[in-house]
């Protein structure tokens, strides 16, 4: 077993408790939505609703995953002790403060302005407080992790840092130009107002800080299950990683272009000139580079493993291959999701297409495929994956895994491919409840109910997932750390730039200066008046 | 550590690769694309190209005709920022000179002395703010109000507000609490979508989401709440912004109108 174990379990359950929690309020939320209409079905709980399930599984289930998991792997690839491990508990306990706070004040009604916060809505300035006490802790995540990397480039001069860890820093490193925006936002904009020193908030500024976040986060809550692909998965499956340049090049272009490109989140907005929005959409284009590298290198590698197996023939090795492994199974469903979610997302990237699904149900759909989808499904594999080496047992069958992976796959492609189609027919998102009578709305409803079968599908799976580790006795054989895939080619030499972050955020700082440089300066060159603080907690 | 051989050829490379996409979008979103389709739209290339910087107008890229009617706004008030500070300001610890001749029909705790006058004890500022200007602009007519209103000084409006505002609102009377059947309960907390009415406490509830003049009412004289319900749907009174509550109400029944009223009076 691994020393940081209590850390990186602490981390783990506090996401998982909250994913679970929130799984609870996507299903009622969907219900809501449906002509089937459930009890308690006002709008003011459905938004209360809405901001918990946004807050928990945005903030609360991803930081705290990343950090675990981000631990787990400082120990482990590098096997070395993490450095200074009272810090990181410290780090824990600041956002465990921030996580009660926010939930709380949500949960208390005093903070419904959905997790995204859209001012001039402005709820209890402690769910802010709250919120960026999370950030913070995340913030004290990202130095260890930086100098965990330092230490043993120190120790093991010339080497190149191991795929996992070179993957987890370079998480690290974009998490904290993400926060940037956003803790902007919050700092200057939304917590004062809320706390009643100014009366009112130029909204524009506000949406494009937020949306200097909103890609990157998305990005940051990716790159474990990125990391599983790459350095979990080929080992799972018997055998090797096709490239490890691959990889490295896929995580720095994932720092390099999903900061510079957060306006295509406004492209309807009217505060920015197209031409600007057009340079973003171009820079977005090129966050498909490293998905599409991913996707090739990893059905590489699979086949690697496929035809190691015995598998012959041009597609022969795809049944080769050990699919009753939660990890590759996983992997696979994963691939399938991604497949869907990433076509959407080429969509929503379009400047032109955009407007015909802006703030539609497409938009939900699409995120919740890519993140509840493509990723979760992947801390569900490295969850299970992980759990004999943090507590010392496992499961006696991987049948409950399996199934559960099964289940959130189905459920979630029940969820959203309808809500692609109702996008599509026009439903509107961030709508509570809708009149079926009305002869242009009543098609909708068969749809609805089909993704609420879904929601209860999840809602199933996301159980069964917190039974299957909690409910582990049977004593681990080898309670070893997984072991993380080797490369085809053995990495012994990389170029200095694919061995650490000095290059890359040169760059980043370049794209963002021209991305954003002007747009945030308008601004102040040319100030509007500001829209009145609409206070929601009184 | 000693670079491996070929480290700097791939900086380079790599450097080049990202300034190239950069300069490339730059090119096509700042220079290309604008002037061309600026051309179809009769501009000329410096406008296209500094409208694309977002220096200067944009869209749309022909100007519409201006509409020349007069405005007929339904209200003058204006939340500038100096309203707002004054309205969250503290009560003043005297009760303003204007109040006594408020005290006549309204109470001199803000509670009504005939239920068919409001209550003004324990409202939003704001509300009252609004409605004492509207008075005073003509936006809203009464018989004894407009005289009132119109003899006050526009600072006079602010104080009188904040010192109802800080007032506790009257106590409920429970044994006389009318029964709080289940249809009007929807409509208060639902709305009813296929009728187009929405929740009254979308706007109206403990936390509000509504704008910020929406007045609070709870323990309101049910009296009162069913003849503004009913002069809303007449259109008699017209000084809510874009119609909404003379939509609303035109849309409810005289039994509604009734329970309506008398939920919000008997409630907390």
């Amino acid at each position: 077993m691994i020393a940081s174990r209590r850390l990186v379990l602490a981390h783990l359950w506090t996401a998982f408790i909250a994913f679970a929690a929130a799984c609870v309020l996507g299903a009622w939320q969907m219900w809501v939505r449906s002509p089937l209409r459930p009890p308690l079905a006002t709008p003011e709980n459905y938004f209360l609703s809405v901001t918990a399930h946004g807050s928990a599984m945005a903030y609360v289930l991803t930081t705290f995953f990343i950090m675990g998991f981000g631990y787990y792997v400082a120990e482990t690839a590098l096997g070395r002790p993490l450095p200074r491990p009272r810090i990181a508990w410290a780090a824990f306990w600041i956002a465990m403060l921030g996580t009660l706070l926010a939930l709380g004040t949500v949960l208390s009604g005093r903070a419904t302005v959905l997790y995204t916060f859209y001012p001039p809505m402005t709820g209890s300035a402690v769910y802010y407080v709250g919120l960026v006490l999370v950030v913070v802790g995340s913030w004290v995540w990202v130095g260890l992790m930086v100098e965990a990397m330092r230490r043993w480039k120190k120790a093991e001069p010339g080497r190149p840092v191991p795929l996992a860890m070179f993957a987890t820093v370079a998480n690290a490193i974009m998490w904290a130009w993400t926060t940037v925006g956003v803790a902007a936002e919050l700092l200057f904009q939304v917590i004062p107002a809320a706390l009643g020193l100014v009366q009112s908030v130029d909204v524009g500024l506000s949406r494009t800080l937020f949306s200097w976040t909103l890609h990157a986060i998305v990005y940051f809550w990716l790159f474990p299950a990125y990391i599983a692909f790459y350095t979990m998965a080929p080992a799972a499956a018997g055998g090797r990683l096709y490239s490890d340049t691959m990889g490295r090049l896929t995580f720095v272009l994932f720092l390099l272009y999903s900061l510079p490109v957060g306006m295509h989140h406004l492209f309807m907005d009217p505060e920015h000139s197209t031409g600007f929005k057009f340079l973003q959409m171009v820079l977005t284009a090129f966050v498909a580079v490293p998905t599409l590298l991913t996707v090739f290198t990893i059905t590489a590698s699979m086949e690697i493993a496929g035809r190691l197996a015995g598998g012959r023939g041009l597609f022969g090795w795809i049944g080769a291959l050990p699919w009753h492994r939660p990890m590759v199974l996983a992997t696979g469903l994963s691939f399938v999701m991604l497949f869907f979610g990433g076509g959407g997302g080429l969509v929503n990237m379009a400047y032109g297409m955009n407007a015909m699904v802006h703030n539609t149900s497409w938009v939900t759909a699409h995120f919740h495929l890519i993140f509840g989808g493509t990723v979760v499904i992947m801390y569900f594999a490295i969850a299970y994956a992980i759990w004999p080496s943090l507590t010392g047992r496992e499961a006696g069958s991987f049948t409950r895994q399996r199934l559960q992976l099964w289940l959130w796959f189905i459920g979630m492609m029940v969820t959203t491919l309808p809500w692609h189609w109702l996008g599509l027919l026009g439903q509107w998102r961030r709508v509570a409840l809708f009149d079926y009578t009305n002869p242009t709305i009543a098609p909708w409803a068969p749809w609805v109910i089909v993704s609420f079968v879904g929601g209860l599908i999840l809602l199933v799976s996301a159980l069964l997932f917190v039974a299957n580790l909690a409910g582990r006795h049977v004593p681990a054989l080898r309670a070893l750390p997984p072991r993380y895939a080797q490369s085809h080619h053995e990495a012994s030499h990389v170029p200095t730039a694919l061995n650490g972050f000095g290059f890359w955020n040169a760059a980043v700082a370049v794209l963002m200066l021209a991305a954003y440089g002007w747009p945030i300066a308008q601004f102040f060159v040319e100030p509007s008046p500001g829209a009145i603080v609409h206070r929601v907690d009184r | 550590m000693n670079a491996p051989a070929g480290s700097s050829r791939f900086t380079v490379l790599a450097g080049s690769a990202i300034g190239a996409i950069l300069l490339g979008g730059m090119l096509f979103g700042f220079a290309l694309l604008p002037i061309i389709q600026g051309r179809q739209a009769g501009i000329d290339a410096w406008t296209a190209f500094c409208r694309s910087l977002g220096i200067g107008p944009g869209t749309p890229a022909a100007s519409s005709p201006a509409d020349t009617a007069a405005p007929r706004p339904v209200s003058d008030v204006a939340w500038t920022g100096a309203t707002l500070a004054a309205l969250a300001g503290a009560a003043p610890a005297a009760p303003p000179e204007a109040a006594q001749q408020c005290a006549s029909c309204h109470g001199e705790k803000g509670i009504a002395i005939d239920p068919a006058f409001p209550n003004l004890a324990g409202q939003s500022a704001a509300a009252i703010f609004k409605q004492l200007h509207d008075y005073r602009s003509g936006a809203r007519a009464h018989d004894v109000m407009t005289p009132m209103a119109q003899g006050l000084a526009e600072e006079d409006l602010a104080p009188l507000a904040v010192h109802f505002a800080s007032q506790p609102k009257g106590s409920l009377d429970v044994t006389a609490r009318a029964d709080r059947n289940l249809p009007v309960a929807d409509l208060v907390f639902r709305g009813d979508p296929a009728r187009g009415i929405p929740a009254c406490q979308a706007c109206h509830g403990a936390r509000s989401g509504g704008p910020i003049e929406t007045p609070t009412l709870s323990r309101q004289n049910e009296a009162y709440l069913a003849d503004q319900l009913r002069r809303y749907a007449s259109g008699e009174r017209g000084n809510d912004i874009y119609g909404r509550m003379r939509g609303f109400a035109a849309k409810l029944t005289e039994d509604e109108i009734k329970r309506l009223a008398a939920f919000y009076a008997w409630t907390e």
